[in-house]
């Protein structure tokens, strides 16, 4: 058994050196004019920019001017404007919490995610988080760190074959990989942290979004009548800390980074500046037929303090699940309707749940005022024919 | 992508076959074209290509691939060069799709989308074993729908759309002595191992009409031949891919157009 090994260690040697030799990139990704250094940095920027070409002309970006002008005010405040030039901003189109960022500065927000943060500070603090991934070149570390586990994995399961003792080594190297996916995540999370509490941002914003994330779940769950998956262990094979982790971290040192100077959370203009695509986000929500977390969301948006807007949405979520809750829907639409800052569309939800109520005059009517008051609504011609009875 | 969450399980998936890579595609090259279908004869056809859609790089020895920017720069102007030079099916004029930019490019981009998942449920669904639906064994009913029109004027005007996908992954030479040491290992154990398959080389073709937004031939090779990194290999590669392409009868006036 013993004399197979001189063959496979001396394979072994012979590969050493084949695997070793590309340059290690210096210098900070985000400054101007930046190009990528070494094999590895150069094919991943390639293919980077391959799918950004890709991304830049599709549907699914959100391409309102002021909401970007605006996510992009936030992020150059976060990171400093000499940084923030470097990073292409997407406003994708997915009603789902996340954000991601590539090697070259691609960063791509989901609207979900604009739900799920309340205000500017919040979402300043995930902007930092995925400029830190950027900023740090964690798609290159994560790569190389990939590529060493299986190789390491493969090379280790056919030494063992040769020595008689076969075993496969692969996912043992794949939970030190993921175990390092993970570190880079808190990396990226207490430097979002410092960069967001470095601009003056509210710090202990950051811990909220994980903690309210946990909330949701929980409200989904007594929704569906089924237990909370918020803090369900899915193993090592996993490229994210917990929630309740991510939690607890950026309360500790949100707490030590809170000083008079860090007060800013930027409430109201979170909630101006969203206006032009509040009606979109709000239907794609209510389209996922998650009545629990829907309303959590909103709660947690409102704080007590229900706007026109929020108002809407929670009579958008009521008309949505029909039966008796069209009544709560009208109730809720009329307090918005009074409000200087109901959205437009509230006339046409409004109307629209008039005509299941039973009041076809009152209904019509509404919507006659809705397609005055959005004379460019997508749906006129279905509406025209319901405000004509027809 | 890094994200802000966890999506791993898929990631996982992945990383487990890029870490044994060692089961073969299940076929090897397969095409199909629309029964009945032939070009026009009454005038010279006009392809447009999208851009190749190319990936190279190389494969470690465990399995993990790394993308390679000069290789895959290079191997997309090879294509493109070799396919021009090909001029499939006899046309007349072969001509890329050049780049475009606001609702031009967003209609591109949809029918590129468009185009991916049609030929994903063709690769999965019909041409090849294991997994094919009872109703696709036979017949090449596709389409992306007569909208395509829209295509051809976006593109200055054309008769049918050509999408060319290629993926190569070169074992590095610590791939190669893993393979052989497995070969040697597993041998020595009396053949109970792994068998360590080294590089993927894998591509795909489709032709769409662009009247009727018809799929017509696609051709799908899962262990491909030809360097793309060189002119020759390229121009080989092409060849490949272009299997089985279906070709016009003599044109009456087959001049090219001017």
């Amino acid at each position: 058994m013993i004399a197979r090994w001189p063959a496979t260690a001396a394979l072994l040697l012979a590969a050493a050196p084949v695997m070793a030799a590309d340059l290690t990139p210096t210098g900070s990704p985000s400054a101007p004019g930046y190009t990528p250094i070494g094999r590895d940095e150069q094919g991943l920027w390639a293919e980077a920019d391959e799918q950004e070409r890709e991304l830049k002309a599709s549907k699914l970006i959100v391409r309102d001017p002021g909401v970007n002008a605006y996510l992009r005010r936030v992020l150059c405040r976060t990171v400093g404007d000499g940084h923030c030039r470097a990073v292409r901003l997407y406003l994708v189109r997915a009603p789902i919490f996340n954000a991601d960022m590539g090697p070259t500065g691609v960063l791509r927000l989901y609207t979900g995610l604009l739900l799920r943060v309340r205000d500017e500070a919040e979402l300043a603090a995930i902007l930092g988080h995925e400029f830190t991934h950027f900023e740090n070149r964690h798609s290159l570390a994560d790569m190389r760190r990939r590529r060493s586990a299986t190789n390491w994995g493969a090379w280790l399961t056919v030494a063992s074959i040769a020595a008689s003792a076969p075993r496969n080594y692969t996912p043992d190297f794949l939970v030190s990989y993921y175990s390092y996916s993970r570190d880079q995540e808190r990396e990226a999370d207490l430097g979002g942290l410092h960069r967001m509490s470095g601009a003056g941002y509210r710090p202990l914003a950051a811990s909220n979004v994980w903690m309210h994330l946990r909330e949701e779940k929980d409200a989904q769950a007594r929704g569906l009548g089924v237990r909370s998956l918020k803090d369900r262990d899915y193993g090592p094979f996993v490229s994210h800390p917990m929630d309740v982790e991510r939690m607890t971290y950026l309360a500790r040192e949100g707490q030590a980074l809170t000083t008079p100077a860090t007060s800013f959370d930027g409430l109201d203009d979170y909630r101006r500046q969203l206006a032009p695509i509040w009606p979109m986000l709000i239907d794609d929500q209510i389209k996922l037929n998650d009545f629990g977390a829907s309303e959590y969301v909103l709660a947690n948006l409102a704080r007590g303090d229900w706007t026109g807007p929020l108002l809407y949405a929670r009579a958008e979520l009521y008309r949505a699940r029909g039966l008796i809750d069209q009544l709560t829907a009208e109730a809720l639409y009329r307090q918005a309707i009074v409000r200087d800052d109901a959205p437009v569309a509230t006339w046409r939800g409004l109307g629209l749940v008039l005509l299941r109520n039973g009041r076809a005059d009152e209904g019509r009517a509404m919507l006659r005022d809705y397609l005055r008051r959005a004379p460019d609504a997508v749906d006129r011609a279905a509406l025209q024919a319901m405000a004509d009875g027809m | 992508m890094w994200g802000l969450r966890d999506m791993s399980s898929i990631r996982w998936a992945v990383l487990c076959a890029a870490a044994l890579a060692a089961v073969p595609a299940l076929a090897q090259e397969k095409a199909a074209t629309k029964p009945g279908f032939a070009f026009p004869t009454d005038h010279a056809i006009r392809i447009l290509v999208f851009r190749p859609e190319v990936r190279a790089g190389s494969q470690s020895a465990g399995g993990a691939t790394t993308p390679n920017a000069e290789w895959t720069r290079n191997a997309r102007t090879n294509i493109m060069t070799a396919l021009t030079a090909a001029r499939p099916g006899g046309a007349a004029e072969v001509a890329f799709i050049p780049d475009a930019e606001g609702d031009a490019a967003a209609v591109l981009a949809d029918y590129r989308a468009l185009f991916g998942a049609v030929a994903n449920t063709v690769l999965q669904h019909r041409l090849f074993k294991g997994d094919r639906l009872p109703t696709k064994k036979t017949g090449f009913e596709y389409s992306l729908g007569p909208g395509v029109a829209k295509l051809a004027e976006t593109a200055g005007g054309g008769d049918y759309a050509l999408f060319v996908t290629t993926n190569d992954q070169y074992g590095s030479t610590g791939r190669k002595l893993l393979q052989l040491a497995a070969a040697l290992a597993t041998t020595a154990a009396g053949g109970i191992g792994p068998t360590v398959t080294s590089g993927q080389h894998s591509g795909y073709a489709g032709l769409i009409d662009l009247k009727t937004g018809d799929l017509i031939w696609m051709n799908a090779d899962a262990r491909m031949g030809g360097d793309v990194r060189d002119a020759d290999g390229a121009a080989r590669r092409v060849t490949q891919l272009l299997e089985d392409f279906p070709v016009q009868a003599s044109v009456a006036a087959a001049a090219p157009k001017p």
